[in-house]
């Protein structure tokens, strides 16, 4: 009786997240491209040894990897400073925290064409500071080494305040009695911060970037966007490619092959995360 | 002023000016937007919104497809995530502990890799170019999600309540009716909030799967627009279509802050 409530959900969900991975893994060992007619044909593993000696491929990798490490980084120490601040008391909390937390509500595409917009050469705000400062125009978007962190910012501006939500529910399960006690004994408020605050924050912390390493591994809207991935692919995600290969070149089975890759190293990720969550006993022992 | 003022006031204009620029960019004519720091000489306009309006198809469009996706998701998911979920808190320790765990992993995939699989089965079944079928991977993508917040909302009830209205005689569809849904309504519209702002949101598999203009939705639109425009300089319109596409949201976010805080911390929480 209850299997039968569970069931319907269940089935959904299979269907929408395995099935696709099975599914991946079979057409990576077949040719579908227009050359078939996007009828899969087996090709003996051609695609994963196209797929080996594909620079682009190993480039996107190393952006992807490059892009994920760089924004989570950022994002969650700056949302560790924003949560400490807003978990204090202070008049009209609420509607800050709302005002915070409003780039993370907005479409990823608006914000992402806003801020190809802000970052325009010459007529974008940041380009005319520099020319009004007499520093001269930098060009951020159509200079490979630079157009990526440009999207660094793009993202650190919209997830920031998500990750920040998370780490403020945390903070409020600390209860203040344990600041008091350390303040009585004579610890500063930065001793109390990697004492109590940091320790106790730390399932928080593991499960945001678990969450963000895996969506900041398949960033796609914001970079197809900004830069369409340019300029000369160096902000080119895997999550582009992937789309870029099936989607204008039409080939299915090249595609699947790089998502497929790609899911794999994100789950030698996952593993690693996993036993750092295996590490924090909190965790375990929380009634999960 | 004390620190925390100032820090404040840094968050807040770090988190408002970049939406706030493309206000100021979206009443500016097009002079004056490639001279924006000459104040003196600005001239205002609404010419760009016009623009933006009377385009075709028109504006309001994307908006009221996002808002038909948006909403059939939001109540596909609820219709399956409620039973789910009292059948997860109803069940022993173990295959909650199980069930949820698995929740937690499908909630972590980054669902960008999923666009591929799910578009070969909109064309395999026929319904691309549908807002309603768009609405079954939304509630697939929502569900573990859903489903971790609500069993949590169905665990924290007391039992002795549910278990009176069972000795009175009332089968489990009248105890959901009158008394467990009742209860769990906080969490049910966090819940709600938080599968509605995502399926608004929603991008590449709405990009895959619909392909006629008059049936995108607002995120796609917006793709759309920054595709054509990548040599462009007058900005104006597209800055009016990313006013005019960010306010709802922000109008749903101020209205359910509470809920939407309540449902994202609840799922770092329970989850």
């Amino acid at each position: 009786m209850n299997i039968l409530l569970l069931l319907p959900a269940l089935i959904l969900i299979f269907i929408v997240f395995v099935i696709p991975i099975v599914r991946y893994y079979w057409l990576s060992i077949h040719a579908s491209s227009v050359m078939t007619g996007l009828i899969p044909v087996p090709n003996n593993g051609s695609n994963w040894l196209r797929i080996l000696s594909d620079d682009r491929f190993w480039q996107d990798l190393f952006q992807t990897l490059r892009f994920t490490f760089t924004s989570v980084t950022i994002e969650i120490l700056l949302a560790i400073v924003i949560a400490l601040l807003l978990n204090q008391k202070f008049q009209g909390r609420g509607i800050i925290r709302a005002i915070s937390l409003l780039p993370w509500a907005l479409p990823t595409t608006i914000m992402a064409l806003g801020w190809r917009w802000i970052f325009n050469t010459p007529y974008g705000p940041i380009e005319q500071i520099f020319t009004l400062l007499g520093i001269g125009t930098i060009n951020i978007l159509s200079n490979p080494h630079l157009a990526w962190i440009a999207t660094v910012i793009a993202d650190v501006w919209k997830t920031t305040p998500f990750i920040m939500i998370i780490l403020l529910a945390g903070l409020q399960t600390i209860p203040s009695d344990l600041y008091e006690a350390f303040k009585l004994e004579g610890g500063t408020e930065i001793q109390s911060f990697f004492k109590i605050t940091f320790p106790l924050l730390q399932p928080y912390l593991i499960i945001s970037i678990l969450f963000r390493i895996a969506q900041a591994f398949g960033v796609f809207d914001l970079i197809q966007v900004m830069t369409g991935g340019g300029p000369a692919n160096s902000t080119e995600s895997l999550g582009l490619y992937a789309y870029i290969n099936s989607m204008r070149f039409l080939d299915f089975g090249y595609s699947a092959t790089i998502i497929f890759l790609t899911f794999i190293i994100l789950i030698g990720f996952c593993i690693l995360g996993w036993l750092l969550i295996s590490q924090s006993k909190r965790f375990l022992s929380s009634e999960i | 002023m004390k620190r925390n003022t100032i820090l404040i006031i840094i968050l807040l204009l770090w988190s408002l000016s970049p939406f706030l620029w493309q206000v100021y960019t979206s009443f500016s004519t097009t002079t004056s937007i490639l001279k924006p720091f000459s104040f003196i000489e600005h001239k205002w306009t609404l010419q760009n919104y016009i623009k933006v309006i009377e385009s075709n198809p028109p504006f309001w469009r994307y908006l009221l497809n996002s808002a038909i996706v948006g909403s059939t998701s939001t109540i596909l998911t609820l219709f399956l995530a409620i039973p789910a979920s009292y059948a997860i808190s109803k069940s022993n320790n173990h295959q909650r502990k199980i069930t949820k765990i698995f929740l937690f992993l499908t909630s972590l995939f980054p669902y960008v890799l999923l666009f591929l699989s799910l578009l070969e089965m909109a064309r395999k079944l026929n319904i691309g170019n549908n807002l309603l079928a768009l609405s079954i991977p939304y509630s697939a993508l929502s569900l573990p999600l859903a489903i971790l917040l609500l069993s949590s909302a169905f665990q924290d009830l007391p039992n002795d309540i549910e278990e009176a209205a069972r000795i009175e005689g009332l089968g489990l569809v009248q105890r959901m009716k009158w008394i467990l849904f009742p209860l769990i309504a906080p969490a049910t519209a966090s819940t709600a909030i938080i599968i509605f702002l995502f399926s608004w949101n929603e991008y590449p598999i709405a990009l895959t799967w619909i392909s006629k203009s008059e049936m995108i939705t607002l995120p796609v639109a917006i793709a759309r627009i920054a595709g054509s425009s990548v040599f462009s300089v007058p900005y104006g319109a597209y800055a009016a279509a990313t006013v005019l596409g960010a306010v709802p949201l922000m109008i749903i976010v101020l209205l359910f802050q509470k809920q939407i805080i309540s449902g994202l911390t609840q799922g770092a929480i329970k989850g």
